[in-house]
């Protein structure tokens, strides 16, 4: 069964609270974690004995060799649940590749249940030390065993193979893809907390840069960072008592792939794409929203060609035309009539905060909140994260319909 | 550059390293650890045959298997790995120019082919192309099957570019 969902605009987001991006925070992730959460409620108007619901993700995404321990690679909720102060009865962590809109999913049923009333969501990410994804193993078993002999191994290949099968199948070029790299960086550049902050990053300079991964570049990566976010969400009913315009979460879908068994990190374009399509057909259906109608659409952009694989998952452009849609400036968000689609600067434009940056914006400009880089119209939003295969959406709203 | 002809199916094995004609030095390249089920993949190839996993309820092969038949959805598949012809046509590919594990710094750069092999649709692999970095490919490029020996008993599937056929 599917249909619009019975939690739609029925749960808020009402406070948050950001750290900076950087790629070495000298301070402790968990103290981090434990103090953004604590902005993040006192900026809902709330204490910390009024949140009684926290979730997470806590995936650590490097396929590298590092051992990972709880409050300093990852924090897990069970973690924070102990040190926050918070009076938690529900405490979840989900556990996908869509990290944040899982996340979201998971307060939003808790607090329609009445599981809890004041759930606080974050995610908190590591940069370690040495080599991001480099490993030193030299001998593989389990699901390794049957792609790192033969040399497929880390996710720059995973992306570079449907990539190019983008590439090849529809006739576009890596030149085709410096607009979405101009247009996530233009913004980052614009974000006091963004890694990238005042460094733009010109269409010559993308092109100039070598591929390491064919056609992958290091601009098509998002930079690995220390960094947290937060957000407090609650029921509609008493988001109106908040400090904050409420913004509605209207709806969301998770992708639920059959790739019949791939090999290890292989994603060719139809498994992207058909389970894509099937995700957005759930999310416009659980929120009631057709595509036309959202005017703020952030996509994910981990790495840069989910960006043309969200357009079209999403029906923002056909299947086969985001490399074109993207050009002549209709992805600018300092057009009028450009789709603003990295209008939060994304993780290209921020860094490796995964679906953070995208759900940010959304909050951010739906709530009035984003200051110098406020839009006019800002009503209905979409935050997406990961492959559209993976990963997930939700869908914003400044108006509870 | 290996020329096509004299790897894979005609047995002459092919050194780790000769992919680039650059002497393989430093980290050795990384093997694989056979488990109960993927066992007799790893003995096939060593002797440079390629195998697919077969269902015996349905039929249909899966390269790798699991525990549950991903085309039937059997929890008993009873996956049997069969020889398959190692012949496929190229979906994909990427030239790889940094490797994150060191056994291939001696490769770099090197050609990954995703190719789809003839037995089955969406039958997929993913190996090296040991023609070179440089081999014109493109979308159904054929290719056939080739083995590396990376160490004593441990042989690896790649590919070749396969004579002619190109509208086969
Ligand atoms: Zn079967």
């Amino acid at each position: 069964m599917s249909g619009r969902l019975t939690s739609s605009n029925k749960v808020a987001v009402v406070g948050y609270a950001h750290s900076v991006v950087q790629r070495h925070n000298p301070r402790p992730l968990g103290a981090l974690t434990v103090d953004i959460v604590r902005a993040a409620i006192a900026d809902a108007g709330l204490v910390p004995a009024q949140v009684d619901g926290i979730v997470a993700a806590t995936l650590f995404p490097s396929a590298g060799s590092h051992t990972i321990e709880d409050g300093v690679h990852t924090v897990t909720t069970t973690w924070l649940a102990e040190r926050l102060g918070a009076s938690p009865r529900y405490v979840a962590g989900f556990q996908g590749v869509g990290q944040v809109s899982g996340s979201v999913a998971l307060a939003v049923n808790a607090i329609v249940s009445g599981a809890a009333d004041h759930v606080v969501l974050y995610r908190s990410l590591h940069n370690p030390r040495g080599s991001y994804h480099a490993s030193a193993t030299d001998a593989f078993g389990g699901p390794a065993q049957w792609t790192a002999p033969t040399g497929y191994f880390g996710p720059l290949a995973m992306i570079a193979l449907p990539y190019n099968e983008y590439l090849q199948r529809y006739g576009a070029t890596r030149e085709a893809m410096a607009a979405v790299l101009v247009e996530a960086r233009k913004n980052g550049a614009r974000i006091p907390w963004s890694y990238w902050y005042g460094k733009p990053l010109t269409a010559e300079q993308y092109l100039a840069a070598p591929t390491l991964t064919d056609p992958i570049c290091r601009y098509d990566c998002d930079i690995p960072v220390d960094g947290v976010a937060a957000f407090v969400l609650t029921s509609a009913d008493r988001a109106v008592d908040g400090p904050n315009r409420p913004v509605y979460v209207s709806g969301y879908a998770h992708a639920v792939p059959k790739t019949n068994n791939r090999l290890p990190l292989h994603w060719p374009l139809d498994d992207i794409m058909t389970a894509g399509l099937d995700t957005a057909r759930r999310l416009w259906e659980s929120s009631g929203v057709k595509p036309g109608e959202v005017d703020l659409p952030q996509l994910y952009d981990g790495f840069s060609p989910f960006v043309w694989f969200w357009l079209e998952s999403l029906g923002l452009c056909p299947v086969g035309e985001a490399h074109r849609f993207v050009q002549d400036g209709r992805i600018d968000s300092d057009r009028p009539d450009g789709l603003p689609v990295l209008s939060g600067g994304g993780a290209l434009g921020n860094g490796r905060m995964h679906g953070i940056p995208q759900m940010l914006e959304c909050y951010l400009q739906l709530a009035g909140r984003a200051g110098d880089r406020q839009r006019a119209t800002a009503t209905l939003a979409v935050a997406c994260q990961s492959s559209p295969h993976y990963g997930g959406a939700v869908v914003y709203s400044v108006d509870p319909f | 550059m290996i020329p096509a002809g004299t790897a894979g199916a005609a047995g002459v094995p092919v050194p780790a390293g000769a992919g680039t004609g650059t002497p393989a030095a430093g980290s050795p390249r990384p093997v694989p650890v056979p488990d109960e089920q993927s066992a007799p993949f790893w003995a096939a190839t060593a002797r440079h045959m390629l195998t697919a996993a077969r269902c015996a309820r349905c039929r249909s092969l899966t390269i790798p298997p699991d525990q549950v038949c991903p085309h039937c959805d059997a929890t008993d598949p009873e996956f049997v790995f069969e020889p398959v012809s190692g012949r496929g046509r190229i979906r994909s590919w990427t030239v790889v120019r940094q490797s994150f594990l060191p056994g291939f710094n001696a490769e770099l750069p090197y050609l990954l082919v995703d190719v789809e092999l003839d037995e089955q649709q969406e039958l997929r692999m993913i190996g090296r192309l040991l023609d070179g970095p440089d081999s014109p490919v493109r979308l159904g490029t054929p290719v056939r099957v080739a083995f590396e020996d990376v160490a004593d008993g441990v042989s690896i599937p790649a590919f070749v570019l396969a004579d002619g056929q190109e509208d086969a």
